[in-house]
This record gives C-alpha cells, structure tokens and sequence, in this order.
C-alpha cells in the first residue's frame, strides 16, 4: 500500500532529487521565442515525466508535429513540481500547456491558476462522455472542466501464489474476513519471534494506504466538499489494518521487519522477495515485475470487501494524471488544439501502453493492445466498475491530505485509534476555509 | 598641473553623489533584492495570499491561526530540540575535536584535513548518504551498534531516533566549527601556560583557567551562529522525510517538521503564503532576541583578553 495518494512512482523517481536542489523556484526556465519562422506557432509543453515515460510522450509529440501545419510542439522534461508552479505565478507563462493530477484541480481553479476549458468544450463540441466518470470526476471544480485525463492509476490486491500454496491457502481473499485469515496464514515468525514474512504491509511503509481502506469499507474523505475524515467507513478501514497486521505483530516488530525491505523499485522490493505475501500496489506493477522479478507468481484480485456489503466489490481508487493550460499560457487556443490531440484514443493509447497506465476512456478499456500486460485486465475492469471512485479535488486537498498523513502516522503507531486520529483532522479541518 | 595645486590645498568636500553613484551596484541590490522584499513580506504576513490572486488584508489573523496550529507548535518544539541539544553538544565536540587536532604528533596536517572534509561535502549528498548509514536492518550504525551489543534503534522511523539522527548528520560536519577552535588554540599565549605550570596547575586546571578563557570569544561566536543555524534547520529534515512529489511530509509522527519545513509547506504547498511570512518574521524575531540575548549574557563569561 503505497500511502496516501496514489502517484505513479516512476513518475517520481528524479523528482525527489530534483527537489533537493532546492532551487526549484529559480529553476523555471524562460521559454525561448514563443513562435518561430514559417508562421507556425510554438507551443512550449512542460512535462513532469522523465526517463522512459518522457520518451514515451516525445513520441506523441513527434507525432502531432509531423502532422500540423500551424503548431510546433517542444516538450520539455522538468519534473520539479515547485517549478511549475513558479512559472505559472506571473503573467507571461514559461510554458503553455502541462501536466499534473486531478488532485491539483480545485486549489489551482480556485486560485485562478489554470483556465477553465469549458469554453473550448462547447466551441468544438467536444464529447466528454467517452472519460471514465471518476477520472472526470478530479478534473472538474464546481461545475467547470479545468483538465483533462490521460493516464489513470488505481490498485488492487497484490498475493504471492507459491507463498500462498505453502501456507496451504487454496483461494485469495474476497472479503475482509478471509482477507484477515489469510493474513494470519501468511505471516511468519522465527523461533525467537522475529518476523521473516508479513501476510500484508505497505510497499515501503509500516502503514497502509487508509485512504483506499476507507473507501474500500463504504467511507468517503468529502462530502459536498466537506472534510468527512469521521465517516464511519473511514474508521473501520483504519481499524480493519489496526486489528489484523499492526496489533497482532506489534509495531515495533513491524517497524524493524520494514526497515530491511528493499528499494521499491528494484529486484529486492519485498514483495518479488517473498517479504510480503500480499501488498496493495498500482497498475503499474505488472510491468514492473517483469522488468525485475519475471520469475515471480503472483495474481491479483480486487481490495476484499465487508463480508456484510458486497455491492462494495470492486471498489478502487481512481487518481488521474491530467493535462491543464495556466491561466498565463501565451497560446492557449493552439494548446487546446494540442490537447485534443493528447487525450485523443491514439495517443492517449500509445502513451498508457508504454507507461502500463490505464486509459481515461472507456472505449480503451476493452482494446486488446492491453492484453500483452499480464492481469491488466483487472485494472482495466476496476476502472470500469460503478464502485470506482476518485476523491473529490477540492482546494483543501493538501492540507487535508498532509493532516490525514499525520493522522495515519498516529494510527499505525497506535497512538491515537482511527476514531481518535480522524476526530483531529476533522477539528483542523474546520479552520481550511 | 593640477595635480601640484590640489596636493596643497585642503581636500575640498566632494559632493555626496559621487560615492553613492559608486557604491549604487551594492544599494540597488539591498533595496530592490533585499529590503524590499523583506518588507513586502511583512505585509503579506497580514494578508491572505496565494501566490496567484491580490492579498487580502486579515491583519493578525495568521499570528493568531499559528498559535493554534498543533503543526506550528509541533515544529517549534522539534526545532528547539535540534537547538538545545544539537548547539551545545556539537560545540563541545568541536572543542574536544580541535584540542585532539592540538596535540603536537606526527601526520597532525592530515589529521586536520581528514576531520575538515565532510565539511566540504554538499549536505544533500551527506544527507542521503546518512539515510543509508542509519538504515535500520542493513545500514552500518546499527551493525556497528549490534557487533558490540548496544540496542540498535529504527532511526529514521522511529519518532525517537529521528531527531537524534539528523543532530548525528549536522555533527558529521563538525570540521569547520573545530578548525575556528584550533585557530583560537594557537592564539592561546604560551607563557600563560608556563606561569600556571610554575603556579603546579593541573590539566584540568590548565584547561579551566587558561584555555576555556581565551576560547569565550570564540565560543561566544560559534554559539551565535549554531543557534540561529539550528534555527533555520532544513536540508537534512527535508531530504530525509521527501519521497515523492510536492506532498507535505514531516517524517514519522511529523517528528522531523522543523520550523523552516513547516513554513516551506505552508508557502509552496498549502500556497499560504501570508502565513509562511508571518512565520518568517516570527523566526526572524525570535532570532534576534535570542541573539541579543546571548550577547547580553556574554558579559557574564566571555573574556576579552587585556591587551
């Protein structure tokens, strides 16, 4: 479980370090001339991909190129986020269109950061209607469409099939009680107590991912754009980890059994180790377990729902990446132009396939060019799903993500109960505004 | 010529232009760099302002949301850990580093050079390098820790150790603080030495009477610059606790959300920026009465040599 706020980590790989330059903000680069000779305009387009995936989208790029007569695209690979914001603060923009997550959606609509695209959806008619509703749902703020949804992540239940044989568990978990049988069966100790496999823990972390929890026991984070962190849902997802991994094996046991998992993303992630029986990971992994651990057997199923609410199967969490033209773009109407095109079946095709993201839009979810990636399916079928859902991008999202970050802290070292943790965040919720 | 005429007379006064034209580069920077800013900052801390729109007058609004905030109050508390503990510790290591680096035996330069240098590597590097260093499984303090049987704490996860392990990470650079000691050392008259030696002075006595007080000024320097440097503490917090993107992050249980990281979420994160200025001039405040403070106190325990 990979925490709060589901991001493709490979996203994020160099963006901690360029983060630690630390001089983000001086780091926003002046766009060179903003069109060139032969009347074309060039549109610059500032991405936070790197490596494979800001390859994966030149190749988009090279495509729309070859086929305009009016516009030149230059993409530029700047994952440093505090930039981005930098350059969009001013009134001649560094760049024209880029990209972020619909998480960014209502702090940046609010503040009058990015354009509503509303005007350019009714100008070409364009149809919404083909975006998966809850990738839709973070790219909207109150009623308008501020971005538009390329490549979607959600997760799933990870499990080790030969760790599974071994201890004689015949079928993964469907629901929450054989979720936490199985996590008994799965999780092993030393003859001096020490643990040596975990039937279920973080991806990196001693804590799980309590958003997903929540949603997955019927809660929800925001109601009518109101902090609800006390929804009866909420609590009992915390609590469902609480009990059954945090209590049962102590966390000081679990914190010193963590603290040996490897690097995420390499061979020795616990997970292809045989460290963990069972974790709740992205999309992403199928790929990533063939480039690191091709000789790993492992299924995945749906996050197991309450024995008593089976109409919440399938529950999953859906977080968009998404593209947004600033407010100070010097060409907007050629980024839209360009955006279109992004978003289109055949980019957005090319460009997911090669991240093994998901597709924002239904008419992908069946295309068999996905087939090649090993149980994508699922992802695929989740996405689908009536019960996927996105947590509303309110302008309050990130301090409310930062205090229930806190609050999951307190949960997983048992300092506080759910109850108690989520009552705080909402105390401080009420001072958000 | 003219210059003969002007060597007898007296220097007439030259108009004041003149040097303020020449000293302009040096003014224009600190008014339009510096002061400015400063002062535009002290408005917003009364405003509410995002970066994006105008600011909007709230008067003492975000002094008074501060002290209410449990993160503000929990990053004062961590930060006047890493203060009260790390200055004072880490000067008496810087005193007892250079009064080794002192003793008169061969190889003494290298010696000097060997505890200089993590003074000169970039403390982002330093700071991921120590993030493996205190890996709690695999990382080499604790097998160090564990070959001669003491408790090895989860050091970066444990809201414990955390702290500990940044005050470990700023102590590692400890070089340049010993060498300013080893050069107030060599300033250290000699033939004081000898009299107490006639006088049969001790070691320690030595030490007490002679060395520590010819060291006040420095220490007194060194104190002044440790404290409003712990004040101000960030890399090394933030690179241990940043994973991924532009998320608030104050390490486990926000054990490691020092001040400065607290005010860096509010601007850049929460794009509060009134309040990250109002925590700026809190800072700045506290920095210097603590400041006046010191130096007041310093009658008391600094001597200044009679000369």
């Amino acid at each position: 479980m990979s925490g709060p706020g589901q991001l493709s980590r490979r996203r994020f790989v160099g963006m901690g370090i360029a983060a630690a330059g630390l001089g983000g903000l001086a780091a926003c680069s002046k766009g060179s001339s903003s069109s060139s000779g032969g009347g074309k305009v060039t549109l610059r387009f500032s991405y936070l991909w790197t490596g494979q995936e800001a390859k994966a989208l030149e190749k988009v790029i090279k495509k729309f190129n070859q086929s305009q007569s009016k516009i030149v695209v230059k993409g530029v690979s700047n994952p440093d986020a505090q930039a981005q914001l930098a350059a969009m603060t001013g009134s001649k923009g560094a760049f024209d269109i880029s990209d972020n997550f619909g998480s960014a959606t209502g702090a940046w609509a609010e503040k009058g950061v990015i354009r509503s695209l509303d005007d350019y959806i009714k100008k070409d008619s364009f149809d919404l209607g083909d975006f998966t509703d809850s990738s839709m749902a973070q790219c909207r703020y109150k009623d308008q469409v501020y971005q538009l949804p390329i490549a979607v992540n959600n997760s799933a239940l990870f499990y080790n099939k030969k760790l599974f044989a071994a201890a004689g568990v015949q079928k993964p978990p469907t629901t929450t009680s054989e979720w936490a049988e199985a996590i008994g069966k799965l999780t092993k100790t030393d003859s001096k107590g020490r643990l040596t496999q975990l039937g279920l823990a973080g991806t990196s972390g001693a804590g799980a991912d309590y958003r997903l929890l929540g949603v997955t026991h019927g809660g929800k984070w925001y109601d009518n754009g109101k902090p609800t962190p006390e929804d009866p849902g909420n609590i009992a997802g915390a609590n469902f980890y609480v009990e059954n991994v945090i209590k049962k094996y102590g966390i000081k046991e679990i914190e010193r059994f963590v603290s040996g998992f490897g690097d995420y993303q390499s061979p020795q992630n616990p997970f292809y180790q045989g460290k963990l029986a069972m974790v709740v990971d992205g999309e992403w992994q199928p790929s990533f377990i063939k480039e690191f651990a091709p000789d790993l057997d492992w299924g995945v199923v749906p996050v197991p729902y309450p024995d008593d609410r089976p109409e919440l199967a399938k529950t999953n969490l859906v977080a968009p990446g998404t593209f947004f033209i600033p407010s100070n773009s010097q060409h907007p109407d050629e980024a839209w132009e360009f955006m279109k095109y992004l978003v289109s079946k055949e980019a957005m095709l090319s460009f997911t396939k090669a991240l093994s993201n998901l597709p924002a839009r239904k008419s992908l979810l069946q295309d068999p060019a996905y087939k090649s990636i090993t149980n994508f399916d699922l992802f695929l079928d989740l996405l689908a799903s009536k019960n996927a859902t996105a947590i509303p991008s309110e302008p309050s999202l990130a301090q409310y993500t930062a205090d229930l970050a806190t609050a999951d802290d307190k949960i997983t070292r048992m300092t506080k109960t759910p109850a108690q943790a989520y009552a705080q965040v909402a105390k401080a919720a009420k001072s958000y505004g | 010529m003219a210059e003969a005429t002007l060597a007898g007379r007296r220097p007439r006064r030259r108009p004041a232009w003149a040097g303020l034209a020449f000293s302009s580069p040096w003014i224009i920077g600190l008014v339009v760099f510096m002061a400015g800013p400063i002062l535009v900052s002290l408005y917003y801390s009364f405003t509410e302002f995002n970066l994006f729109q105008s600011p909007r007058w709230v008067g003492l609004d975000n002094y008074a949301t501060l002290l209410k905030d449990p993160k503000f109050l929990g990053s004062v508390f961590n930060t006047a850990y890493l203060a009260i503990i790390g200055v004072p510790l880490g000067l008496a290591f810087a005193l007892l580093v250079a009064l080794a680096l002192n003793f008169p035996v061969k190889g003494q330069p290298l010696y000097r050079a060997i505890v200089y240098l993590p003074a000169i590597v970039p403390v982002v590097t330093a700071s991921y390098l120590w993030r493996w260093v205190f890996n709690a499984q695999y990382g080499y303090l604790n097998q160090v820790l564990g070959s001669i049987g003491l408790p090895q704490p989860n050091w970066l996860a444990d809201p414990m150790w955390t702290k500990p392990a940044v005050l470990v990470i700023t102590w590692w650079g400890i070089g340049a603080t010993a060498v300013i000691y080893l050069a107030a050392l060599k300033q250290v008259p000699q033939q004081l030495y000898e009299a107490a030696a006639v006088d049969g002075a001790n070691g320690w006595q030595r030490f007490w009477y002679v060395t520590w007080p010819a060291l006040t000024p420095v220490t007194l320097f060194q104190l002044i610059m440790g404290v409003i440097a712990a004040l101000q503490i960030f890399a090394p917090t933030y690179l241990l606790t940043q994973s991924r993107g532009n998320a608030a992050n104050g390490g486990p249980g926000d054990s490691l959300l020092t001040y400065t990281m607290h005010l860096f979420h509010n601007a850049f994160v929460f794009l509060k920026m009134g309040q990250a200025a109002a925590m700026a001039w809190i800072l700045f405040l506290v920095i210097g009465l603590l400041t006046s403070f010191i130096l007041l106190t310093s009658r008391r325990w600094v001597h200044y040599g009679s000369e």
